[in-house]
């Protein structure tokens, strides 16, 4: 009989420890668990603010305007309660808003650069002076969110943006060595044309097989070896479920943006050379004044650091600083030493230029 | 059962030595394999096979298209073309009802703000007529 246990106590914990791992791999988590409201939608656009903790005395009166990538969720921004960058901006203050670009449909394959930083952005930010009724604002664009945000602090520059901040930041592309989308998308391999023919859009699982491949060992094999590893450690399963429902949630972009993403930026560089037009309008990168904070994440492959520098010294406000972090594209908000490093730098730059 | 203990008190897990070995080699292969990633023949090798895979499916793709196209047109129900029309004129009204919107936000902000400004010199002026006959009445 205690034979019997013996041999039947590894196969009940093999049992256990497999149960623990397919449910971490097939269960999505509740994320953005912050309280919000949505105040604006254009399209598939959606303008949220979420509900102050802080009473109005002690906020800061210039709200902040969270504006993410096009092709994932923006709601890595508030994974889940205690670790969220939302939840601890409104913590500290902040009247803060929320464009989610939402996920775009065959219908709008044509929508471009060109429409989201001169009709959706302009709006957006029109909604949330009112609503909060002031005339300046700061702005944080994260990923294809920065190139967004940049663009539009380029021909917008008298819209009331006191602040930007720019996340990993992919706007130089001149040093093609470094950057490995920019070897894939080389006019040489990469047949954009016969891509956007046949889908429209670019669909979200090639973005994703796209940003996996670039660490395929990491992503592939050691990501599932950590979990198995910590199969028995309930707050690192936690963590890793909410990352996976986030990694595994893709979106497509549309096809108009993608290939001014390709072709103007990855191959021709066209927004650092002072050569991007939108509407027949130049982006020019000195007409932005607003306070910069550049954010760098020391091991990013998806945005290395080569590609967010170079901005610095082509704006033309007088306030500009450049914030380096260890961590990769999305650990470095999203990850366990975000809120030690990341965040409290953000809310300290953001704070004192926020009176 | 002391021999099976580490000096810090937990139980010898036997498969660490394993573990660190495996983490050891798979740390090496991941470097290797983001050198590999970004060079030009795995580029150019993606990209052919991105681009048989979109050659060998267009016809197939084309050929659904048109008899999709066809079937819809029978049963008289709008395509996708269709679709991705109304969706722009839609987007157009949004826009349009947005900007109006914005229009009568600050059209109320000008018919307030003198109402305001009026009550603010003068706090007496947001008095009805009546009130203020009421109050001469009683001065007399």
């Amino acid at each position: 009989m205690p034979e019997a246990a013996v041999l039947t106590d590894p196969f009940t914990d093999m049992v256990g420890k497999l149960t623990t791992f397919n449910k971490a791999l097939t269960t999505k988590t509740p994320i953005a668990q912050t309280p919000k409201e949505l105040v604006w939608a254009l399209n598939k656009a959606k303008l949220y603010r979420y509900i102050p903790v802080v009473p109005k005395e002690k906020r800061h009166p210039v709200p902040l305007l969270l504006v993410f990538a096009l092709m994932s969720r923006p709601y890595i921004l508030d994974l889940r309660p205690g670790h969220s960058f939302v939840e601890y901006m409104v913590n500290s203050g902040y009247d803060l808003y929320l464009l989610d670009w939402g996920v775009p449909g065959p219908e709008d394959k044509n929508l471009k650069f060109d429409d989201y930083c001169l009709d959706y952005l302009p709006r957006a930010i029109r909604k949330m002076k009112s609503v909060s009724g002031v005339e300046e604002f700061s702005m944080l664009g994260w990923c294809i969110g920065a190139i967004l945000s940049t663009i539009y602090s380029c021909l917008r520059p008298d819209d009331g943006l006191r602040n930007l901040i720019l996340l990993t930041a992919p706007l130089d592309f001149s040093n093609k060595e470094n950057i490995t989308f920019a070897r894939w998308t080389d006019e040489r391999y990469f047949d954009i044309d016969k891509l956007l023919a046949a889908f429209g859009n670019m669909p979200g699982e090639m973005i994703d097989y796209g940003a996996r491949a670039l660490k395929p060992v990491e992503n592939y094999i050691v990501n599932y070896l950590k979990l198995w590893d910590n199969i028995e450690n309930p707050q690192v399963i936690e963590a890793w479920q909410a990352m996976n429902t986030w990694v595994t949630d893709n979106i497509p972009m549309t096809g108009g943006t993608f290939r001014q993403l390709i072709v103007d930026l990855y191959r021709n560089d066209r927004l650092m050379r002072g050569e991007m037009m939108i509407r027949g309008e130049r982006v020019d990168l000195s007409r932005l004044r607003a306070n910069l904070l550049t954010v760098i994440a020391e091991g990013d492959h998806i945005t290395p650091p080569c590609q967010s520098k170079a901005i610095l010294s082509k704006v033309g406000g007088k306030d500009k600083e450049l914030f380096n972090v260890p961590g990769g594209h999305i650990g470095i908000m999203a990850g366990s030493g975000a809120n030690k490093r990341t965040w409290p730098k953000i809310d300290s730059w953001l704070a004192g230029r926020s009176k | 059962m002391s021999n099976e203990q580490a000096a810090n008190g937990k139980p010898a897990d036997p498969m660490e030595a394993f573990r660190d070995m495996r983490d050891n080699y798979l740390d090496a292969w991941a470097k290797a394999m983001v050198q590999t990633v970004n060079t030009d023949a795995y580029a150019r090798t993606s990209g052919t096979v991105l681009d048989t895979y979109l050659s060998a499916s267009s016809p197939f793709r084309e050929a659904v298209e048109k008899a999709m196209l066809r079937v819809l047109e029978q049963l008289s129900m709008p395509s996708r073309a269709d679709f991705v029309a109304l969706a722009d004129r839609v987007t157009n009204i949004e826009m349009h009802l947005d900007d109006m919107d914005a229009k009568l936000d600050r059209i109320e902000k000008l018919l307030t703000k003198p109402a305001t400004a009026a009550s603010n010199r003068n706090p007496r002026s947001t008095e009805t007529s009546r009130q203020k006959k009421q109050k001469a009445k009683g001065a007399k």
